[in-house]
């Protein structure tokens, strides 16, 4: 009767210590807490990628359920993802290219604009264009900002211009079916009335 | 088989290892702000290439945070302040030290817990191995050998 416990500890200990390293084999270490998931964007003012006069600010986020799309055309995976991107935006959804450069050192500016401008024309000529227009991170300070690590990555934007969702990594069929699309939906679903009550009904918890 | 030569590459190989991944020419006028920098590079862990800091790491984002550390630094802020900037960005992860919060404080706590409690385990398995009266251990054997009769 004493002996009981005692046999018992180290097969629990065991078990915990089985479900903590299974559950690990599943988690993706490139997951990261977003710190901008339910805050507005920080503020910037960048230049369309292709008429560098006209200049945005978060603003232009405003009334819309947008998905901002961090991507390069040095980027493999970007080039993967942009048909089924494209495929999307002729079904509605609306996608806003924050678009940075690799080999554009801001420090060192290797390349310009113009060779820049030439070679998103021509990847999105061969993939597809699901873009309303490109925001250019010239400097990469509103990546850094956003807490991105590379590209592409996803942020969902509500109607308010608040920060819904980070995704690390392409959409694919898989992604949109399980994780983006879902909330896309429902922020779709939502009026400015009721959003505003939902976010009366959080500031008072 | 003469070794030798893959000795030699083994060396080469070896020795490879220490040589910074990246060179970057950041002036400083002042020889404290560039020992900060140096050390603030070792400490931010690169977000893309995890469990490299951001002064060994070739990754576009570990150029842009080293940029940005050294412009933060220029611009006189503190080296908290620089990782509380990054912090903001990126999260705890980002600095090798991890603060003390509900979650990890389990780092410090477990190993302490498990001595204690493995401590308490011998002190109390202890007590009944106490050596008995051995008389009495004796008159107790007596009574059953009599019982048995």
């Amino acid at each position: 009767m004493k002996k009981m416990p005692l046999v018992i500890i180290p097969l629990v200990l065991f078990a915990l210590l089985v479900v903590f390293l299974f559950q690990g084999l599943f988690s993706d270490p490139r997951a990261l807490d977003s710190q901008v998931v339910g805050k507005p964007l920080p503020h910037f003012e960048l230049p369309d990628l292709m008429q560098p006069q006209t200049i945005y600010t978060p603003e232009v986020f405003k009334g819309d359920v947008t998905i901002v799309n961090v991507w390069g055309v040095w980027c493999v995976t970007c080039a993967v993802e942009l048909p089924y991107l494209t495929q999307l935006s002729q079904q509605g959804v609306k996608f806003v290219g924050l678009y940075f450069d690799q080999d554009l050192d801001p420090d060192f500016g290797t390349k310009t604009l113009d060779r820049v401008q030439t070679e998103v024309t021509q990847m999105l000529g061969r993939y597809g264009n699901p873009y309303s227009f490109n925001i250019f991170d010239v400097y990469r300070d509103t990546s850094l900002d956003l807490g991105v690590t590379g590209a592409p990555e996803h942020f969902v934007i509500d109607k308010q211009g608040i920060v819904r969702m980070h995704h690390i990594g392409d959409i694919n069929e898989r992604v949109w079916a399980s994780k983006v699309g879902p909330l896309y939906d429902q922020l779709q679903a939502q009026t400015f009335s009721s959003l505003k009550a939902s976010q009366a009904g959080g500031e008072g918890e | 088989m003469n070794k030798q030569p893959i000795l030699i590459l083994l060396v080469m190989l070896l020795s490879s290892w220490a040589v910074p991944a990246v060179e970057d020419n950041f002036a400083f006028d002042d020889p404290a702000k560039r020992a900060a920098y140096l050390r603030l590079t070792e400490e931010l862990r690169c977000p893309m290439c995890q469990n490299q800091n951001i002064a060994d790491s070739d990754a576009m984002i570990a150029h842009d945070m080293r940029r940005k550390v050294y412009t933060l630094l220029q611009q006189g802020k503190s080296e908290q302040q620089v990782i509380d900037y990054m912090k903001a960005r990126y999260g705890d992860f980002v600095h090798y030290r991890p603060p003390v919060t509900l979650a990890t404080f389990w780092l410090w706590a477990l190993p302490i817990l498990f001595a204690a409690a493995a401590l308490i385990y011998v002190v109390v398995r202890r007590k009944p191995a106490m050596p008995e009266d051995m008389a009495a251990k004796l008159a107790r054997a007596e009574k059953l050998l009599e019982q048995d009769k």
